[in-house]
């Protein structure tokens, strides 16, 4: 049975477990005057540990920009926003840089991959990136659950849209990151690559107690996730605790667009 | 179709800044090679008219065979003084002057050091009075009258700070100084001087005596009474001249000499710069390929949706090539531009003063601005002919597939253009025919399209190979750093290939100096005997000068070489007399047949072999010398020796050559350290003795080692600032590629900034990827110029290059250097990689 809350007010991880990443208050806006758009407009929310959440809305409400602003790609206009301990507000270039090569996986959309190495200097980019070895059990145990074996030596170009995702993913985790933020991830993959994809991000989750937060348009991931924050012109109007494809899709409904 | 290919040239002009630079570069050596030969030429030309203006006739002897052409014409034979009353007596002729001008009268600067140095020539004259005819013109002071009275001319003098009144110490044709009062400053014609050139002026009576010229006149000055033109006294004059004199209008003298001076500064000043641009403009091509390849490879869907949309591909094509004739276009234009900047800035570094203004002829312009745009848009077709094969499918589908395999067509066309141009170079370089430069050009050409067109087959194994310690101190910059440089081969190959050309020409180059270097010193070492030699900077000195060391007790062996030019079977060659009791002592000749001692006989040669082989020369053959002063000599060949790098010609006794040319002075004095006298003390010796003579440079063996091998630093530095524009454009080039590189890979530049890339390793990431290219470039430049110097020096076998010999410290020095364009060319791309904006960049388009 999912449990909704409903919109406007503050909302926090619904259990105990301790907290990955929070934002309080945080405002994003982009131009000035009356070309003026409030991206996000309030949002306070917190996403538990070892917990896979997904953010839902209509588009243009500011998932994107949430999802930036939490990994340290991009900055607030006002509020805060915390990985762990850290407040990322107060971080200069360099070190929002450090704190995303140690603490934070990404998963894009499309075009993660460098195209020059094979699947595997892929994955193990980030550590290669600081300078750290990859601890050779972990990594052996990522790649095998993606599945992807042989293809190891391969270059992107040569693997299918579903397989790239998968290094993507298996990138994300072989760093062991604090916390994987992923932008519609399965927006490229046909059904079953998706299925795929998001089978294996429960896995990393239930399995290897990964911290995920996905953006999604798709009721199906959505389902895989643990908790869903639905978004609305900048503000968190509802949240959902084990969801499933027909309850979100139902809140979607009524968040009309 | 024109309208697109506009805006999108006006999108991307930022990224089409560079190669408007390269195009500005080269044309701007091209204008400025022009307007500085232009420039001098016209000032010549303003002088020659000026300094002739009042001269109706000019009456000389014949030309000297073999001494055509220079600045100002040939020499001509002198006429007797006598031959002035002859002029004298035409009807019609108003005056008549005889003109004594020579080269041969060295001033001593306030520093005690001949003015001039090695730059322009020095003249010595005799002042004329009749102001009408007379070139000269005092600007202050008196004429000289007193045998000790010179006037100088007024740019010489301003240049030294000679004043009216002041002393003034003089070097003559035989080394031997005199001083002289200064009386007055004069221009020639309407300028300071003679372009350069110093002129002292003499009263008749001291030039005849200072200038050799007892008796005769160089030639003689004639105006015309009035209502007798020029052409109707030339033809009297030359009706009363004996055979030996013939008689031009002021005229034809001056465009004689015009034309004369044309060619001379085409043949020394205007072909070797024009040489280097095209070298330059060369190199440019390669850029200007890359930067629309690029250009090209950008816009593949942009282009594949202009032909969905119906563009035919002949429209695709011209889209392309208005594109870069309007670059080209514009950028010729700034090129001239630049050039008239150039040329100014090279005239005031050769110092003519006479210059007002330079000389723009339309000539330049048109020609800068078409070979320009001709360059450009031939640089385009390739870039352009790969637009048209863009399928209209490639506007729909999601990644572009990078096809990296080298067609075998081009492969094998690159072995055929490397093998064809390997074959014109040798066939240039050891056969000799009417073609040998155009055969050596064409060879050098198709050794670096060859090697273009095969480079990116090594950029794989190179880049590996150099990629690997930059993968170990770098990490995942370097790391990814060698993948950038290996993922386009082609787009690598051709921006290490421009690189390549300048540096294999500076490792040619440098490989042939180091050879003569090696060739000389050898034979320096091998040939010389005698401990010291002296030599002068002006044409040749007085026999006094040997005289005094003979006398030095702390001396020995004291031998003069003179050297004079004679016709052998039409061509003029120079041959060099010696005495035969005194050649063992100071020069070892190997002999490949006969004996040295053979010259003891009078007329009696020995010769080298290589001017044996050449004119088809035996021993014991008779051999007809056609001395210039009018004797017929027949030589028997008594000897033939190894050509060296030091000596080499017919050499005869001092006693053949001494009747045929009395005035023979030396060309170079050779000596020993006396028995018992140590070598220091000789020096010191030798050097006090030819003080007195300004011009000497008396030198130990090893001294003089070091000085041949600083006049051929100087000229392999003079090649290599020739060439520095070859290289910057290269340079260029690299820093383009990479500019167009990251743009491109913007995004995967932002995914890994997103994962934790830091601005400084992105930097670095782009930096090395720059390095790399630059090393492969280096590789290629290296191999292609030691390969190339080894087969030029090789092939100067003959003319004494006995060693072939590689510069290991300048070839480090030159894959430094390029390490270092590497980091330098990288400068702005690095700063546009690390500005990359993470969010823009991962943001799906
Ligand atoms: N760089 C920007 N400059 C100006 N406005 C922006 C910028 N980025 C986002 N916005 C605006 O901010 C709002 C939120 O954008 P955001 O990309 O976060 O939406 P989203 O929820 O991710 O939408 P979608 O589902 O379409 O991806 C939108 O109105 C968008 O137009
Ligand atoms: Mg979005």
């Amino acid at each position: 049975m999912a449990e909704t809350t409903t919109a406007g007010v503050s909302t926090t991880a619904s259990d105990s477990r301790p907290i990955a990443a929070r934002t309080t208050d945080a405002v994003k806006e982009y131009g000035k005057g009356d070309a003026m758009v409030r991206a996000l407009d309030g949002i306070t929310v917190a996403f538990g540990k070892g917990q896979f959440s997904a953010i839902m809305g209509p588009s243009g409400s500011g998932k994107s920009t949430l999802l930036h602003c939490i990994a340290g790609l991009d900055r607030l206009t006002s509020g805060s926003v915390h990985i762990g301990d850290i407040e990322l507000g107060s971080l200069n270039d360099r070190q929002l840089t450090m704190l995303r090569r140690e603490r934070v996986g990404f998963i894009f959309q499309s075009f993660n991959l460098v195209p020059t190495l094979s699947a595997l200097d892929n994955i193990v980019l980030p550590l290669t990136i600081a300078g750290r070895k990859p601890d050779p059990a972990a990594l052996a145990e990522v790649v095998r659950i993606t599945g992807l074996g042989d293809r190891l030596k391969h270059r992107p170009n040569q693997l299918s849209g579903g397989q790239q995702q998968r290094v993507a993913a298996a990138r994300a985790l072989a760093s062991q990151p604090e916390i994987i933020f992923a932008d519609e991830p399965t927006g490229n993959l046909d059904s079953s690559a998706s299925t795929d994809l998001l089978d294996f991000l429960r896995h990393a989750v239930s399995a290897l107690g990964q911290t995920i937060l996905m953006v999604t348009h798709d009721p199906l991931a959505a389902a895989h996730a643990d908790r869903v924050v639905f978004l609305a012109d900048g503000r968190v109007v509802s949240e959902m605790l084990g969801p499933t494809a027909d309850t979100v899709l139902d809140v979607m409904r009524h968040l009309g667009d | 179709m024109i309208g697109v290919s506009l805006r999108s040239l006006l999108s991307h002009k930022l990224r089409l800044a560079l190669t408007t630079i390269a195009v500005i570069l080269g044309v701007s050596f091209v204008a400025g090679t022009f307007i500085l030969t232009d420039t001098i030429n016209s000032t010549f030309m303003s002088i020659f008219a000026t300094a002739n203006a009042g001269v109706a006739v000019t009456v000389h002897g014949h030309p000297i065979a073999g001494t055509s052409g220079g600045i100002g014409g040939g020499a001509n034979h002198p006429v007797p003084t006598s031959l002035l009353t002859t002029v004298r007596a035409v009807p019609g002729v108003k005056d008549a002057v005889g003109n004594i001008f020579r080269e041969g009268a060295t001033l001593i600067g306030h520093n005690g050091k001949p003015i001039g140095g090695n730059g322009p020539p020095t003249f010595g004259a005799n002042w004329i009075t009749d102001s009408d005819i007379s070139p000269y013109h005092l600007r202050s002071g008196t004429p000289p009258e007193g045998p000790n009275d010179v006037v100088v001319d007024a740019g010489t003098a301003a240049k030294n700070g000679l004043v009216v009144g002041g002393s003034l110490p003089i070097v003559f044709l035989g080394g031997v100084e005199e001083h002289f009062t200064i009386t007055g400053i004069a221009g020639y014609g309407s300028s300071d001087n003679l372009a350069g050139a110093t002129i002292a002026l003499f009263t008749e009576a001291t030039a005849e005596r200072v200038l050799d010229g007892q008796n005769k006149y160089d030639s003689i000055l004639v105006s015309a009474q009035s209502g007798v033109t020029d052409v109707v006294l030339r033809e009297r004059i030359a009706m009363a001249l004996p055979s030996y004199a013939e008689a031009e209008t002021g005229q034809q003298a001056a465009a004689a000499a015009e034309q004369s001076t044309e060619s001379t500064i085409s043949t020394f000043i205007g072909t070797p710069l024009l040489v280097f641009a095209f070298i330059s403009l060369f190199v440019g091509s390669f850029l200007i390929i890359n930067t629309f390849n690029i250009l090209v490879a950008q816009r593949t869907r942009e282009l594949a949706l202009l032909r969905a949309l119906g563009a035919t591909r002949a429209q695709v094509m011209t889209s392309v090539l208005v594109e870069a004739a309007v670059t080209g276009f514009v950028a010729s234009m700034l090129g001239f531009g630049v050039g008239i900047l150039i040329a100014r800035a090279l005239l005031s570094v050769f110092g003519s003063t006479a210059t007002t203004g330079i000389t723009l002829l339309p000539r330049t312009f048109i020609v800068a601005v078409l070979v320009g745009t001709i360059v450009t848009v031939i640089a385009a077709t390739l870039p352009a002919r790969r637009a048209t094969r863009i399928a209209p499918v490639a506007a729909l589908s999601e990644s572009l597939p990078e096809t990296q395999d080298l067609p075998r067509r081009r492969i094998a066309l690159g072995l055929v253009i490397f093998v064809l141009g390997c074959a014109a170079l040798v066939a240039g370089l050891f056969t000799s025919n009417s073609v040998t430069l155009q055969l050596i050009g064409g060879g050098f050409l198709g050794v670096f399209l060859g090697v273009s067109l095969l480079a990116p087959l090594l950029v794989v194994p190179v880049a590996t190979v150099i990629g690997w310690p930059v993968r170990r101190l770098r990490g995942a910059a370097g790391l990814l750093a060698g993948e950038n440089a290996r993922r386009n081969p082609r787009r690598t190959a051709l921006t290490a290939a421009a690189l390549m050309i300048g540096l294999a020409l500076v490792t040619c180059v440098a490989v042939l100096t180091d050879s003569v270097r090696v060739s000389t010193n050898n034979a320096i070492e091998g040939t010389l005997r005698a401990d010291f030699i002296v030599f002068t900077q002006g044409p040749d000195f007085d026999t006094q000068a040997a005289g005094a060391l003979a006398k030095d007790p702390k001396l020995t062996d004291v031998t003069e070489v003179r050297v004079t030019p004679v016709l052998i079977r039409g061509s003029s060659e120079s041959i060099s007399a010696i005495d035969p009791s005194e050649l063992g002592s100071v020069l070892t000749l190997s002999m490949v047949s006969g004996d040295a001692s053979a010259i003891g006989t009078t007329n009696t040669a020995i010769v080298d072999s290589t001017e044996a082989g050449a004119a088809g020369v035996h021993m014991g053959q008779l051999v007809t010398f056609n001395f210039p002063q009018g004797a017929t000599v027949r030589v028997r060949i008594g000897g033939i020796y190894t050509a060296n790098a030091l000596v080499s010609g017919y050499i005869v006794s001092i006693a053949t050559m001494q009747p045929q040319v009395p005035t023979a002075r030396d060309d170079v004095v050779l000596a020993n350290a006396a028995p018992g006298v140590s070598s220091g003390q000789a020096e010191a010796a030798l050097q006090h003795d030819v003080h007195a003579f300004p011009l000497l440079m008396a030198m130990s063996r090893s001294q003089y080692r070091t000085f041949v091998g600083a006049g051929l630093d100087s000229f392999l530095n003079l090649i290599t600032t020739l060439l520095a524009f070859a290289i910057i454009i290269a340079v260029l080039g690299i820093a383009n590629t990479l500019a167009l590189s990251v743009l491109e890979r913007t995004r995967e530049i932002g995914v890994l900034r997103a994962l934790g890339m830091t601005r400084s390793q992105t930097r670095s990431m782009v930096r090395w990827e720059s390095v790399i290219i630059s090393l492969l470039g280096a590789v290629l430049g290296l191999a292609v110029g030691l390969g190339l110097g080894v087969v030029v020096a090789g092939s100067l076998h003959d003319l004494g290059i006995t060693n072939v010999a590689v510069p290991g410290g300048n070839l480090i020095l030159y894959a430094l250097a390029a390490g270092v364009f590497g980091v330098l060319a990288a400068i702005i791309p690095t700063i546009r990689a690390a500005r990359v904006d993470i969010l823009r960049a991962i943001a799906t388009e």
